[in-house]
């Protein structure tokens, strides 16, 4: 004879409804959120890589991973912080790759790939020594300096955002901008007595 | 005191942006050397600032959260069933299956245990009680029992659906939850899952009584040779 089980299937369907409920209300959140920290997550990966298209794709990727991970985000209120952290290290990895496949690929072709034209217009003389200058810092004092940078931004914020102290922002800001000034010196020299 | 010893705290002040100490002051105002450096590092941190806030600022492309929106409305917002959406049709014929399967049980259990029917069999005509008027057929988009509606649908009406507990064969349970769940999202037609009302009226069953004649009971005949009439008519 058949074997046959008991089931209850509304409960099943609830259990569904409850869900996607759940999940309706995750989206609303997380949509709040889109909208004030897309260009939050855009302009640190715009500072790291240099290059709009780039850029883009890792804040995508980003906001993705952060809507992904946002139900087990246990303290809303870390939104912000915890977004710069994720497009930063996207960055970094997307940097780190391309560096990679940039050496691999002058070894078969000499010529450098170039500059979109937005990327050219924005970029002066001075701005491409910067953004060499900032490629070679410590990612710690990088990310510091660009948060701080960023319109809006108060020192407090920052600290807050990195989980840091105060005192630690002050000094690592400091402490970077000590260090470009010493990259950056010779080129003002230089540009300025042209 | 030598400007060499002064070069530090004049950088350190151009990099806070801060007013130089009254000593500071005082050597910037007596040499003009390291008045001037002070003016390029002061022009330097300027430069420095305003350059990490044109790379801190720029304009975020307008394709930005449209892009992102479209992901994620592209990828599955709940935790996706491992059934597929035409699993709807499966669980609709096994549902069917499940029927034909409650039909012939009972069918089956009759014939399995004669005790069953020794006991249908010795039950008087009279002893039969009468059947219980069949409750009123149901009507199309509603189940019979406590109704209890889950959630409106896309469709005018609220679906509304049964709670109740079924048995099922064991491999079934998640294509019948896929189905509940289609049927509740509209995807499915409820009517599917619904029998035809009957349109003609049912009779009483009429029953009529077994007439037996009674039993003849008559001495064995004998077996020595002699015929009996009864053996010699059916000879002829």
């Amino acid at each position: 004879m058949q074997e046959l089980v008991l089931i209850q299937p509304g409960r099943a369907a609830e259990k569904e409804f409850a869900q996607e409920a759940a999940q309706a209300a995750l989206r609303r959140e997380f949509e709040e959120r889109l909208a004030e920290c897309g260009s939050l997550a855009y302009r640190v990966a715009r500072g790291v890589l240099r290059n709009g298209a780039d850029a883009e794709d890792v804040a995508q990727e980003a906001l993705l991973r952060a809507y992904r991970r946002f139900e087990r985000l246990r303290d809303r209120t870390r939104f912000r912080a915890w977004l710069v952290r994720i497009a930063f290290r996207l960055a970094i990895d997307r940097a780190r790759s391309s560096k990679r496949r940039e050496v691999r690929e002058t070894l078969w072709s000499q010529t450098a790939p170039r500059p979109s034209t937005e990327d050219l217009a924005a970029t002066s003389e001075f701005q491409r020594h910067l953004d060499r200058a900032m490629e070679e810092l410590a990612e710690k004092h990088r990310l510091v300096l660009l948060l701080a940078a960023m319109q809006g931004h108060s020192l407090e914020e920052v600290a807050e955002m990195l989980d840091l102290p105060m005192g630690t922002v002050k000094s690592r800001l400091f402490f970077a901008k000590k260090q470009l000034a010493e990259k950056l010196r010779c080129h003002v020299k230089t540009i300025g007595k042209r | 005191m030598p400007c060499e010893n002064y070069r530090e705290a004049l950088i350190e002040a151009a990099a806070a942006h801060s007013e130089p100490s009254r000593e500071l002051r005082s050597h910037l105002d007596a040499c003009a050397s390291c008045r001037a450096i002070f003016t390029e590092e002061v022009q330097l941190f300027a430069a420095i600032d305003t350059g990490l806030r044109a790379i801190a600022n720029v304009e975020v492309p307008a394709s930005l959260l449209p892009g992102v929106r479209v992901q994620l409305n592209g990828r599955p917002v709940a935790r996706r069933s491992w059934v597929p959406a035409s699993a709807a049709l499966a669980a609709a014929a096994a549902l069917v299956v499940v029927l034909v399967c409650f039909h012939d049980f009972g069918r089956d259990a009759a014939k399995l245990n004669p005790r069953v029917n020794s006991v249908a069999h010795n039950v008087s005509p009279a002893a039969v009680q009468p059947i219980p008027p069949t409750p009123a057929p149901y009507e199309r988009g509603v189940l019979p029992g406590k109704n209890k509606t889950l959630r409106p649908v896309g469709t005018q009406a609220a679906l509304e659906v049964e709670e109740v507990a079924v048995l099922i064969p064991p491999g079934q349970k998640q294509a019948i939850d896929a189905l509940l769940v289609s049927v509740q999202k509209g995807k499915v037609e409820a009517d599917v899952l619904l029998a035809e009302k009957p349109t003609g009226t049912l009779e009483e069953l009429q029953v009529s009584r077994l007439d037996i004649s009674p039993i003849e009971v008559r001495p064995l005949a004998d077996v020595s040779g002699e015929s009996t009439p009864l053996n010699e008519g059916t000879r002829r």
